[in-house]
């Protein structure tokens, strides 16, 4: 329950100048002193008024009374008010004003002649005054002294609003006492948080820097060997006419190029910045390919066991991440195994059904180590979290896990107790593509008979002359251009192109997307090809349903994207003219 | 015995609750009351009781001549108040109405009184007799051997009393205020 808004900044106000209560009371105590006030002269005014009535009806009693000289009658109406201890004394007299009957009970004594005056207050006495007359003849009057209401009657009437007062001035107080320290203690609390802040913020970047280092360090060296290879045999291909070894050279050539893509792709992998490229797998498949790489990661004494059922349902993940994953879980494993163990790798279908809505394939890994601590299990998959020590993990493992496996539909849990084991269970969707077939039945698209037009959108000359080279050599036609504006005003002036391949990334307003988008809004017959190095957009991408070049592709991937690109659209136009 | 006092007094228009009493106290002071006569107090202070009837007392309107017209107090026969009464003459208007004190020699229809006292008159019972039918407030004194008026002074215990005749009052069509019959010693109805 939060409180009124107007409440809070009241009592924000109150927390910051204590002034404001005390004026708030002070406020309270005025108005009530004011009500009080006014309820007085009420009070009295009523009072007075009832005294008025009471001599009145005694005047008209004594009428007959003092007319006829009849003082015993007189004195009994008198006497008769006694009985009252509101009157404190009642006189009647003559019509002369001369005294006939009466009493007074305390301070005053009675005035021995009386004139009719209209009510007065003598200090606490209420003076009233009437004429006795009948037939509008004055045959006397009657003198009526009563007390204002008593003090302790008085008191006990403003007793109780007196206690809500002192109450609500209290209650003022306390209130903005307590607001004050709460909101103390909140802000020594923001300026805690905020520091600590500062201090994780400092602590992310040291160890994101100390990565770094280490990471750069090994990829520089790594690089650098393949360089050496690389220049070494182009200078050794100029001095050398023999066909055979020139073959050999460009081999290694070639092999070092393979090897750099591969270990940019790796760095993009743990930048988490590489494009996902689902393909459908077949889990069992990718994993038994994994197992060398997964002993030699693994210590001696770390038996893997794998268990794969034998009609596995495919799915459709990035086959590298679903590598990393795998091995960042195995890694994991044998570090919670010190004394060695068994890890034992398995995956089931997992049908539709309570737990699931959808056909899943379930993926779990097993061990036999040490176990979680149950206050800790929920932490494992946040970034950083880490149980090794300093300079051992980084606590990017399981992230990467719970990354990949969220992106990939699927879900990932965790079941463990301390000295029992753990087990994480990786679920993805089943996928509705059919089976993967087995390699090599693609490899005819070295060169075909095309005979269409490629529009190039590249704005790195180095890039877009290699890439018209390729595609020259893949038996296209090229043209290229260096922006989106370019390339609309070529579509538009020396058409016909039969497809696009432009870059994700191009300078001016519209980036390789938008541009993709202009174009199939402008001709929506015409196959774009988008080409990147990486791009959070490549994800995007996908969903939006333009094929994907990953940069840096070879010659065969690029042939045989654009044959299947045109040939879609070859198809699409064909059926739509039927 | 002056004490035994009717207790309607104290509340108007009520039987007296001891009507038995008040009567034999009545007719003990018709029985002495001839042989004594007033004192000079005593006189005064019917002569002020005259004067004092009339607020209590409403005429009916046929009474008067005109809304303004005097209230006319007549003595009839000799003279028993004498002076007191001019002393006592000196009064405030009654409803607006001045007050005059007249002395008539014979009482007949149409002389124009409002309150009638008839003295030490033999003639009393035929004077009254004359004037049954008109709307005057008749007054008798029985220390002069008076009775029959609507109002007639009794002397109890050395104090002057009055009785009040009402069914006489109301045939003449005068409304007597029950202020003034709680002070009689005795109401006939």
């Amino acid at each position: 329950m939060s409180p009124h808004p107007l409440f809070g900044r009241l009592m924000t106000v109150l927390a910051r100048t204590p002034a404001v209560g005390i004026g708030i009371a002070a406020l309270l105590l005025v108005a009530s002193l004011a009500l009080g006030y006014h309820n007085e002269g009420q009070t009295r005014a009523d009072r007075i008024r009832d005294v008025e009535v009471q001599a009145r009806v005694l005047a008209a009693s004594l009428a007959g009374p003092l007319a006829f000289d009849d003082a015993v009658a007189t004195s009994e109406y008198i006497d008769a008010l006694k009985a009252s201890p509101d009157f404190d004394a009642a006189g009647a007299y003559d019509a002369k004003g001369r005294l006939v009957a009466g009493f007074a009970r305390a301070g005053e004594p009675l005035p021995q002649i009386n004139r009719v005056v209209p009510p007065k207050v003598r200090g606490t006495e209420i003076i009233v005054t009437a004429t006795v007359e009948q037939g509008g003849t004055k045959l006397g009057s009657v003198y009526l002294g009563t007390a204002t209401e008593s003090w302790s009657r008085r008191a006990g009437r403003y007793l109780g609003i007196a206690i809500v007062l002192v109450m609500a001035c209290l209650l003022v107080a306390v209130l903005g006492a307590f607001y004050a320290s709460v909101s103390a203690a909140n802000r020594r609390l923001q300026a805690e948080i905020a520091g600590r802040k500062g201090i994780e913020e400092a602590l992310r970047q040291a160890q994101k820097m100390e990565a770094m280092g280490q990471l750069t360090g090994g990829v520089a060296h790594d690089f650098n060997n393949l360089l050496m290879v690389a220049s070494s045999g182009m200078e050794l291909l100029d001095r050398t006419t023999d066909p055979v070894r020139r073959d050999r050279l460009k081999d290694g050539i070639r092999q070092a190029i393979e090897r750099g893509a591969k270990l940019t792709q790796q760095l993009l992998t743990f930048a988490r910045r590489s494009p996902l490229s689902p393909e459908v797998v077949d889990v069992g498949e990718r994993i038994r390919g994994l197992q060398d790489l997964l002993e030699r990661s693994l210590r001696e004494d770390i038996h893997v066991e794998l268990d794969f059922a034998e009609d596995l349902w495919p799915i459709e993940v990035d086959p590298s991440q679903l590598d990393v994953a795998v091995l960042n879980i195995a890694i994991n494993a044998r570090d919670a195994m010190p004394n060695g163990g068994t890890i034992c790798i398995s995956a089931h279908n997992y049908p539709a059904g309570r737990e699931t809505p959808h056909d899943m394939v379930r993926l779990s890994i097993r061990d036999t180590g040490s176990g979680i601590e149950p206050e800790l299990l929920e932490k494992v998959f946040e970034p950083f979290f880490t149980t090794k020590g300093v300079g051992t993990g980084t606590g990017l493992g399981l992230s990467q896990v719970y990354g990949f496996v969220q992106s990939s539909g699927g879900e990932v849990r965790i079941e463990s107790a301390p000295d029992k084991g753990t087990t994480v269970f990786v679920l993805f969707p089943r996928s509705s593509q059919p089976r993967p077939r087995g390699r090599g039945a693609n490899g005819s698209f070295s060169r075909a008979e095309h005979d269409a037009t490629v529009l190039v959108a590249e704005d790195d000359e180095h890039v877009a002359t290699l890439v018209c080279e390729m595609l020259r050599e893949l038996g296209y036609k090229s043209r290229r251009g260096a922006t989106a504006t370019e390339i609309l005003r070529m579509l538009e002036e020396s058409g016909p192109f039969d497809l696009v391949l432009s870059d994700m990334i191009m300078p001016g307003k519209m980036n390789g997307l938008e541009l993709a988008q202009e174009i199939v809004r402008r001709e929506p017959g015409l196959p774009v090809v988008l080409m990147t190095g990486y791009s959070d957009a490549a994800v995007s991408v996908r969903t939006k349903g333009f094929p994907l070049l990953v940069k840096p592709y070879t010659i065969e991937s690029l042939g045989q994207v654009l044959y299947h690109a045109l040939r879609s659209t070859h198809r699409h136009a064909q059926s739509g003219s039927l | 015995m002056g004490e035994t006092r009717c207790a309607s007094r104290f509340v108007v228009g009520r039987i007296c609750a001891a009507p038995l009493a008040a009567l034999l106290v009545l007719s003990i002071a018709l029985q002495g009351g001839p042989a004594r006569a007033d004192t000079p107090r005593q006189r005064t202070i019917k002569a002020r009781y005259l004067y004092k009837f009339a607020p209590f007392v409403q005429w009916p309107a046929s009474a008067f001549e005109s809304p303004t017209s005097p209230l006319a107090i007549c003595i009839a026969g000799q003279d028993p108040l004498g002076p007191a009464l001019d002393e006592a003459g000196r009064s405030q208007p009654v409803n607006g109405r001045a007050v005059v004190v007249r002395h008539v020699d014979a009482v007949h229809p149409g002389m124009g009184c409002h309150i009638l006292f008839t003295g030490s008159d033999p003639t009393t019972e035929e004077s009254l007799r004359a004037i049954a039918h008109e709307p005057v407030l008749t007054v008798t004194d029985s220390s002069t051997g008076g009775s029959g008026g609507i109002i007639n002074f009794v002397t109890m215990a050395g104090r002057v009393r009055f009785t009040i005749d009402k069914n006489a009052a109301q045939e003449r069509g005068i409304t007597i205020s029950s202020k003034l019959l709680g002070r009689a010693v005795n109401v006939a109805r």
